[in-house]
């Protein structure tokens, strides 16, 4: 048994159904790409398996490490270790970045990690990650430029150390400096107790982050999957000469 | 003394008990006079008035309290107290002041702090050309300030605070005000503060009371910013369950100076504020802020009143609010724009969170703008906790009730940052997680509308 395993999995958003029986599996220890067009159904499933309240499962499963997720709320599968990098980070206004990581990190871990502690940790993964100290005094998101905010979600998955790393287009926005920073955060985490889905449209971040498979997603369907080959043959063909999809992409 | 019918041999009585000079009995004589020929407000009547129904969320049939406190009575701690000792700290409790102390640095500095009734003797060349100048209107202003509630502080205040720092200097830590109540009945406190030229002065004014004492406090409070001072004014309202608080808090800022007021209520049945600036030289900058959080039961008005009399001042406003269970919460801002301040620039900004049914919060952010070579800007929001930030917290793992704390906390943060006022923001924050404390979260209202844009974007 995987230790993500999703199955037959539909979700409706606003009553329209977006994911049309999704199957998935992912490993700790493994990263894998899930690639397709924009609409295709990739966010879904990423909010999906983050428990995004506007999100409705209608049918099928989505198992982490032998336990289902789908009547969990948000916090409770974040405290399993789940964990998502927004496409689109909320800028959540007057909330202390410091105080929000604490507070996150205090839940994850079950400990009320002391502030010395907890601060030298910070410092340590801003200084690994570029971000500059400033940030301390900010709040959350608030005034971020794109960038920036991608680097924070990045930063609090290094800080909480999730074992299950959602990044939904995390390279978009990204000028190819960021990108490389970005993505050398990404791999100093991985290891054998993280599992990874890296959500894309473009290929570029896979050049720095190098995945074990990669599946394509289609109108809420996974309709491709293979092995680091299959990103270069999107690259070189794009998604309409896939095989299965429709060249109306 | 009843505060319903006032009479001229109470009025003069006391003040000739307490040895006044004669310009203040005269005074005193004065505003009573104009108080005969007032009326309290008419919610139907008068514009300021008619979100608060007067006649329900006041009585005024109540004697005027000035009794020495019991022997051994126990006064709350305050902020100021809590601060280190270079702080002063005036104390009223029920109409009399208890005791003023002021570090000996700043007395050989020249600053006074202390009971008003002594200043009035030994200091009247510092007060008898300000006591009382501005509560009554200036005739270049709009908006009368003056109302029953005024004019009867005007003619029986007792209980009163005076602060004078003089020009050039400048005190760093908090001057204190503290009004306490322990007896039912009319509380009627004064205060009135002069800061001289490049001078700065931090004023804590504090108001609490004992629990189950049923009071109406009707307070006014002056403050003369003279020529490029500095004046942080916060004003706490921590009062107990039953306390109707009428306050005037009125500025007057001269060119160039630089104004920071805090309103932060918390307490009370019923609170309505006038934290009003007239802005009357040239330069003068003011930033009147408030925030509130009102519980089941609670009714806050807040009239902040920003007069652009000079050119080329600024006034920046902002109020934010909190309500929880039956609650109700008025903003009525004003900003006034005398046809000769040119260059003016103001805005005026209103928000309100409401969390749980029941609560009513109405916001009118007025300008009245007689000069057209201006920039202002005036807007008002009211709304629910917005489900993108709760689900942003708890992807991260943090609880639904430590994630709706963190956010009424960011709510209210981005007031108090912009004051670096030591001890103001954890006593505010204190007082809203007590608030928040009791709240029923289950019940919290989350606004799902933004969510959805989100699908469809």
């Amino acid at each position: 048994m995987a230790d993500l395993e999703i199955r037959d999995l539909t979700v409706e958003a606003d009553g329209t159904e977006i994911l049309r029986g999704v199957t998935l599996d992912l490993d700790k220890g493994k990263t894998i790409a899930l690639m397709g067009p924009n609409g295709s159904g990739k966010s879904t499933l990423a909010y999906a398996i983050a428990g995004h309240p506007a999100y409705d499962v209608t049918g099928g499963t989505i198992t982490w490490q032998g336990k289902e997720l789908n009547d969990l709320t948000p916090d409770e599968r974040a405290r399993l270790g789940v964990f998502l990098a927004m496409q689109y980070p909320v800028e959540v206004p007057g909330v202390s970045l410091t105080n929000f990581l604490r507070t996150a990190l205090n839940a994850v871990s079950e400990n009320d990690v002391p502030i010395r502690e907890f601060m030298t940790r910070l410092r340590g993964e801003m200084k690994e990650l570029g971000v500059n100290e400033s940030f301390l005094q900010r709040s959350v998101n608030e005034g971020f430029s794109g960038g920036e905010k991608k680097r924070f979600e990045i930063l609090q998955a290094a800080l909480l150390r999730p074992q299950l790393a959602v990044l939904d287009e995390t390279d978009s926005g990204l000028d190819v400096d960021a990108l490389k920073t970005v993505a050398e955060g990404v791999n100093r985490l991985e290891g054998p107790d993280l599992g990874v889905l890296i959500i894309t449209h473009y290929t570029r971040i896979l050049r720095y982050i190098k995945p074990d498979e990669v599946h394509v997603m289609f109108e809420g369907r996974i309709v491709a999957s293979g092995g680091p080959e299959l990103a270069d043959e999107l690259e070189d063909k794009g998604y309409e000469n896939i095989a299965g999809l429709k060249a109306t992409v | 003394m009843n505060l319903d019918a006032l009479t001229e041999d109470a009025v003069t009585g006391r003040s000739d008990a307490a040895g006044e000079p004669s310009w203040l009995r005269d005074r005193r004589l004065a505003a009573f006079k104009r108080y005969l020929d007032q009326a309290w407000p008419d919610s139907r009547a008068d514009e300021f008035w008619r979100s608060t129904p007067f006649d329900r969320r006041f009585d005024v049939v109540r004697d005027v309290v000035a009794e020495l406190p019991e022997v051994g009575v126990e006064v709350p701690g305050t902020v100021t107290a809590s601060l280190d000792a270079s702080t002063s700290l005036v104390r009223i409790v029920d109409g009399v002041v208890l005791d003023a102390v002021v570090p000996a640095a700043l007395v050989e500095q020249g600053v006074i702090v202390t009971d008003l009734a002594t200043a009035v003797v030994e200091h009247p060349e510092l007060i008898e050309s300000v006591l009382g100048s501005l509560t009554t209107s200036d005739p270049e202003g709009t908006g009368g300030d003056e109302d029953r509630t005024i004019t009867a502080n005007d003619a029986a205040w007792t209980g009163g605070a005076f602060v004078y720092v003089p020009p050039e200097v400048e005190v760093e830590a908090p001057i204190g005000i503290h009004v306490h109540v322990t007896r039912p009945g009319a509380h009627l406190p004064r205060v009135l503060a002069v800061i001289g030229h490049h001078a700065k002065a931090s004023i804590y004014l504090e108001h609490t009371s004992v629990e189950g004492v049923d009071a109406l406090v009707d307070e006014v409070v002056e403050v003369v910013a003279h020529d490029a001072a500095t004046v942080h004014l916060a004003s706490l309202q921590s009062w107990s369950d039953q306390i109707q608080h009428l306050g005037l808090h009125k500025i007057q800022a001269h060119r160039d100076t630089t104004i920071r007021t805090l309103a932060v209520t918390t307490g009370g049945a019923t609170v309505r504020l006038r934290p009003e600036t007239d802005l009357v030289g040239p330069g003068a900058d003011v930033r009147p802020l408030g925030i509130y959080f009102a519980d089941d039961g609670q009714w806050f008005d807040l009239q902040p009143y920003v007069r652009h009399i000079a050119p080329h001042a600024s006034s920046d406003v902002l109020f934010k609010g909190a309500l929880q269970g039956r609650s109700r919460t008025v903003f009525r801002g004003n900003i006034f724009v005398h046809k000769d301040a040119v260059g003016t620039s103001t805005d005026e900004n209103n928000r309100s969170l409401i969390l749980t049914k029941g609560a009513r919060a109405d916001a009118t952010p007025f300008l009245e703008i007689e000069c057209s070579d201006i920039t202002a800007g005036h807007g008002s929001a009211t709304g629910q906790i917005d489900a993108r930030h709760l689900f942003y917290l708890e992807s991260r793992g943090i609880r639904r009730e430590d994630a709706l704390r963190l956010i009424v906390f960011g709510f209210f943060r981005e007031v108090l940052r912009e004051l670096d006022l030591p001890g103001i923001e954890e006593a505010s924050l204190a007082a809203i997680e007590a608030r928040v404390e009791q709240a029923d979260l289950s019940a919290v209202q989350v606004n799902d509308a933004a969510l959805r844009d989100e699908v469809n974007a």
